[in-house]
């Protein structure tokens, strides 16, 4: 898995390539920690290279989007692919996290 | 006859059994997992199973083994992990072995979904994804052995 960090006005975004997995979720956890630890209130994930997400990815979101709740901030996500979206919807995560189509909407959706 | 398939040094063993039947030894080591996803993609490819039952197992078997791999060898060491999977007309029936500590993840709690993002929490997930892509589990304690066999239907997905 890769990850790319992109600053705009609104959020950073970061471009998730890969699989989000048990070897790869402490990758992500320790990148949005760096993240906010510059003083960023919103996150916008990319999932557009996104493949495959296991339940290790899902606690690395539910605690980003605990955290930044907490901050006054928000995470949103978008351009998740069909498989991904039924790991969401069968963990009842579509219902708590705002999710877009596209990077664009989610930068405007924060 | 066994097929056995080195991987860059590792002792990855792939083994066609019969036509419709692989077999996949890991080792208690997480990143040998997505090696177990891409045999497994392998077989489906040669028997066309849709991509979405490939996922589905895919993850349950993710979830399965993460579980097993973190905390189900406290004293540590090396072990085998036994994968066995066969299509058996329009069924997936997925057997994954192992020597760890006695586990049944059938009798975890059930998690509640309907909770606000604040009151979620951060574990328990894995099992409940298995759970609801597969079609069964079935869990066993046999000899000093964790025996799970999960079956998902392939047709009409």
């Amino acid at each position: 898995m890769n990850i790319k960090a992109v600053k705009t006005e609104k959020a950073t975004v970061l471009i998730i390539d890969g699989r989000l997995d048990s070897n790869t979720s402490g990758i992500l956890e320790k990148e949005i920690f760096a993240v906010t630890g510059t003083g960023e209130k919103n996150l916008v994930l990319d999932f557009t290279s996104m493949d495959y997400i296991s339940s290790a990815g899902l606690r690395v979101l539910l605690l980003a989007a605990k955290n930044m709740k907490k901050a006054g901030g928000k995470v949103v996500l978008s351009a998740l692919c069909a498989n991904v979206k039924e790991v969401f919807d069968i963990a009842g995560f579509t219902s708590i996290f705002t999710i877009c189509a596209s990077q664009e909407e989610a930068i405007q959706a924060v | 006859m066994a097929n056995n398939l080195g991987r860059g040094g590792g002792e990855h063993l792939l083994q066609k059994m019969s036509n419709q039947e692989m077999s996949y030894c890991l080792k208690n080591n997480l990143e040998e997992i997505p090696a177990l996803a891409e045999a497994f993609e392998l077989f489906a490819e040669t028997y066309k199973i849709p991509d979405r039952a490939v996922f589905q197992v895919n993850l349950s078997l993710d979830e399965l083994l993460t579980n097993t791999i973190s905390y189900g060898f406290p004293e540590g060491g090396e072990h085998e992990i036994v994968i066995r999977i066969a299509l058996q007309a329009v069924t997936l029936i997925i057997e994954v072995k192992d020597d760890g500590m006695a586990f049944n993840p059938l009798e975890t709690s059930e998690v509640d979904l309907g909770q606000e993002l604040e009151d979620r929490p951060v574990g328990g997930l894995g099992i409940h994804l298995a759970r609801k892509m597969m079609d069964e589990i079935e869990y066993n304690r046999e000899e000093n052995c964790n025996v799970l066999v999960m079956r998902k239907q392939i047709q009409d997905l």
